[in-house]
């Protein structure tokens, strides 16, 4: 017994002195000898990156490391930014949907964060390290949505990124419009495109009168206070956490995020948001884009979307997948999203496709992963290239990340490595074995028969 | 009024995209000939004659009246062939009113697909720009679903297009749930029947039945002395089947279920292919050993089980091609990405599969499982000149397919996206 226990003891701290050299905190990390694509910069053949603690502290040529760097040779490999997916429904618990009435901005997707849903590290796996994790398409003015990096095996309160501006979802078209259903037998408002628009009119209107009526308050208590007890004291208003948070967005608190396929509906709401003085910091899916290129250019909101995802519905179906390749090309900022767990893995394939349809070239499909989610998210002074003093969210790949051959062999989140092809598939043989053994050997080890029936 | 003008329009493109006149006789000069059974040549010529392939080699004098391309620096692919799809039968997915794949019932063994197919729908221009010439219809649901149809991409008619209208037939054979986190919670999660085997023995009483109303139709013929049983559609529709001349097309996702449809289809002696196979990796050898051919359903997935391997659905190609197993690729269920399958076959690559084995799987391969290896399937002297001219390899999204012909004639590749294209890329910068 006791020896066993010594030998236990003995493999925990072998297996902990074999995994700290890459996973220890305190040593710099030097990348050497990769194909560095900065998307901010010319690509690099050969080059080295250095990394110190969580941020890049040099990119270049032949990079000296010191005796308290470690070192991991890339052999010729490729290196991109870690890829940021800006509209996703990753990591949530439950719904995404708060579905039952249409007007729901006090719901939060901070609230419901679930880190330990595994397409986190299935996306880790496709080489992305952020994304904008989002409130579903059912309300018109839905949910707040959160920001956070894949550092999986962290606790929800550790993936939010810090420092991303807070961003809001509302949705157009035939989701609200067909969102009746959450309240079974009772049909829900709204029901056409008009209703769309109306309610979040009518939510705006509530959200000022509901400032006013704060305001008169705090006049009315400021002349009270003034007044020495001679007047009544007032009542303040009723509390309403729906439109403050309203309240807050026509402040500019928050970047909206409208989920919209048809050009005019996309248009409208531009008017709308115009007469309101609300920026609209992007468009979702935009599949009808390409039609106002003058317009959206001109109000200046971005488009981010499907690389060639069409056909399901009829507002998907007036479109091309050249759409974001030609809205690109006429000025307009876009970004490739996955709005799947699954797409989020192959990411850069859809990439890819932007430079067959419509002929971007390849940083120009590159950017639409990387910093041009990151303008839109206002992340861009932290991610999205690989500079000095940005994060360390590095995706690096076999091959070109555009080639159609390629895999992601190792992902990095604030200059540590949270994906590695090798050594997950060696753990995992390691895994097999070890449960072959034990099936095999039914020694003492051996679990006792389980008893059939339920308890 | 804008919205019926776009529909018209939508509806008409297929129409006009037919080239007007083609010549029968065209010859592709100077490019890589990539026949897929034999080694490529480098350059190389080929000749297409009255819709068939009439030579290929080199230096190839060109006949008179022969349109010629030169296609230096480009490639030359026979046709691929999506083993797996719904085109024609679903127009947009969320409408009810543009589907027609699923019948009512469960039982449906008698319908054909080509009954249903329209041949001017926008997915069969929009599918075939990387290089797709022919399909595989399926309807689905229930399960029997019906008969499934191979159809060439282009045609003015169903007729036209149709290869073979009773090309397999589709049985849902019943799949393990996937498991997700919420079921894995559930204390439920373990049914005390198991509903697969339960459905299994459905569908072999069927067939057995089936069986029976086709001896005692041969009983009354042969021997007489009793009437012929009424006439049962749906048994007819089965007779192909039990007779092994149509092949049987079973959806098989776990290896649970991969081992329990190989039992079925030896004891049924029935002619199968399998659909799907997710972990077939777990059970490669006794797929190889059923010698049943696998269809791989569109790899745009993740793993059925928590447990597997983040990668498991794509090396799951490459380690079932070790085996000995032989597969095809398809597009899957959606008819809007059905554009994408070389892009599968290209997933399959990057994890292992190699690269010869992959064009194989998209052409000479489903060719054989289908019996149309004879005219389809490989660059050959003699076979229908189903084939296409490519800037570079086939499976890159980036390069382009600049020339498409089917039964020897040139497909005009403009489509819907096309012309949007051309229309909005003109429309004046402000």
């Amino acid at each position: 017994m006791k020896h066993k226990l010594i030998l236990y003891i003995f493999i925990a701290v072998f297996m902990a002195i074999e995994i700290l050299p890459v996973y220890s905190r305190g040593k710099d990390l030097l990348l050497k000898n990769g194909n560095i694509i900065p998307i901010s910069h010319k690509t690099i053949m050969g080059g080295d990156i250095l990394i110190k603690g969580n941020k890049i502290a040099k990119i270049g040529e032949k990079i000296e490391s010191t005796p308290n760097t470690l070192v991991i040779d890339l052999k010729g490999k490729w290196v991109m930014p870690g890829i940021i997916d800006s509209h996703a429904h990753i990591a949530i618990e439950g719904g995404v949907n708060e579905g039952s009435e249409s007007i729901t901005p006090e719901v939060h997707i901070k609230d419901v964060l679930q880190p330990e849903d595994y397409s986190m590290f299935h996306s880790l796996a496709g080489g992305v390290t952020t994304v904008h994790t989002m409130h579903g398409s059912a309300n018109p003015i839905g949910g707040r949505n959160v920001v956070i990096k894949l550092r999986w095996g962290k606790g929800a309160e550790e993936l939010i990124f810090k420092g991303a501006p807070e961003t809001i979802k509302w949705a157009l078209g035939e989701n609200p419009k067909r969102s009746n259903s959450y309240r079974p037998g009772r049909a829900r408002y709204p029901k056409t495109r008009m209703g769309v628009e109306a309610a979040i009119r009518k939510a705006f209107e509530k959200a000022r009168d509901y400032e006013k009526a704060w305001d008169k308050y705090e006049k009315d208590m400021k002349a009270y206070k003034k007044s020495k007890g001679k007047m009544f004291k007032p009542l303040p208003p009723r509390k309403n956490y729906r439109l403050e948070v309203i309240s807050d967005l026509l402040k500019g608190k928050y970047r909206v995020r409208c989920h919209a396929y048809q050009s005019e509906e996309m248009l409208s709401i531009m008017k709308l948001c115009k007469a309101y003085n609300v920026k609209l910091a992007a468009f979702e899916h935009g599949l009808e884009g390409y039609r106002i290129t003058n317009e959206l250019g001109k109000y200046g909101v971005a488009i981010t979307g499907f690389a060639d995802f069409w056909g399901y519905k009829w507002e998907a179906f007036n479109t091309l997948p050249h759409n974001l390749a030609l809205m690109a090309k006429r000025g307009v900022l876009v970004a490739v999203n996955s709005d799947s767990n699954e797409r989020m893995r192959r990411l850069f394939l859809d990439a890819a496709k932007l430079v067959r349809f419509g002929g971007l070239t390849e940083l120009e499909a590159l950017k639409t992963i990387t910093i041009n989610p990151a303008i839109i998210l206002g992340i861009d002074k932290y991610v999205g290239t690989l500079e000095v003093n940005k994060d360390a969210d590095i995706a690096i790949f076999n091959r070109h990340p555009l080639d159609p051959y390629t895999v992601c062999e190792m992902t990095l989140v604030d200059g540590k490595v949270l994906f590695d092809r090798t050594k997950y598939h060696l753990e995992r043989e390691k895994a097999a074995e070890k449960k072959k053994e034990k099936e095999e050997k039914p020694g003492k080890n051996a679990k006792a028969p389980k008893i059939k029936g339920e308890f | 009024m804008k919205r019926i003008f776009i529909f018209t329009a939508i509806c008409l493109i297929p129409l006009a995209l037919v080239c007007k006149t083609s010549p029968d006789t065209v010859l592709i000069k100077n490019a890589t000939i990539v026949p897929v059974t034999e080694q490529p040549i480098h350059p190389g010529d080929l000749l297409i004659k009255g819709g068939k392939i009439a030579r290929i080699g080199k230096g190839i004098p060109s006949p008179e009246g022969a349109a010629v391309i030169d296609a230096s620096g480009m490639s030359v692919y026979p046709g691929f062939i999506d083993a797996y799809t719904h085109f024609g039968l679903v127009e947009i997915s969320s409408i009810a009113s543009t589907i027609d794949t699923n019948e009512m019932g469960k039982m449906n063994p008698e319908l054909k697909v080509a009954w249903a197919i329209n041949p001017h729908s926008v997915h069969f221009a929009t599918n075939r720009i990387n290089g797709t010439t022919t399909a595989l219809v399926a309807p689905s649901g229930g399960t029997f679903s019906g008969i499934t149809a191979l159809v060439k991409m282009d045609g003015w008619s169903i007729d036209e297009m149709l290869i073979n209208d009773e090309a397999a037939s589709i049985i849902n054979f019943p799949m393990t749930p996937r498991e997700t986190r919420a079921s894995r919670l559930s204390k439920q999660k373990k049914a005390k029947i198991d509903i697969t085997a339960k459905i299994v023995e459905k569908i072999k009483k069927y067939l057995t039945d089936a069986r029976r109303y086709h001896e005692l139709k041969t009983l009354s013929k042969e021997k007489g002395g009793f009437p012929p049983p009424g006439m049962n559609a749906k048994y007819e529709g089965l007779k192909p089947v039990l007779e092994g001349k149509m092949p049987v097309i079973l959806s098989v996702e776990k290896a649970k279920d991969i081992k329990l449809a190989i039992k079925f289809a030896k004891e049924e002696k029935l002619k199968v292919i399998f659909r799907g196979c997710a972990q077939g990796y777990k059970v490669a050898d006794k797929i190889a050993r059923a010698k049943i051919p696998v269809i791989i359903d569109s790899l745009y997935t993740g793993p059925v089980d928590p447990e597997e391997a983040y990668d498991a659905q794509w090396t799951n190609v490459s380690i079932m091609v070790k085996a000995g197993v032989t597969i095809c690729f398809s597009s899957g269920g959606y008819v809007g990405v059905g554009k994408d399958l070389p892009y599968h076959a290209a997933r399959a690559v990057a994890f292992g599969l190699k690269h010869e084995d992959a064009l194989k799987a998209l052409t000479i391969n489903p060719a054989k499982m289908f019996g149309i290896d004879n005219r389809l399937g490989s660059l050959e002297v003699g076979k229908d000149a189903d084939l296409f001219v490519t800037t570079g390899d086939p499976l890159d999204a980036r390069s382009v397919v600049k020339y498409l012909f089917i039964n020897g004639k040139r497909v005009n590749l403009d489509n819907w996206w096309e012309t949007q294209y051309k229309k909005w890329k003109s429309r004046p910068l402000k």
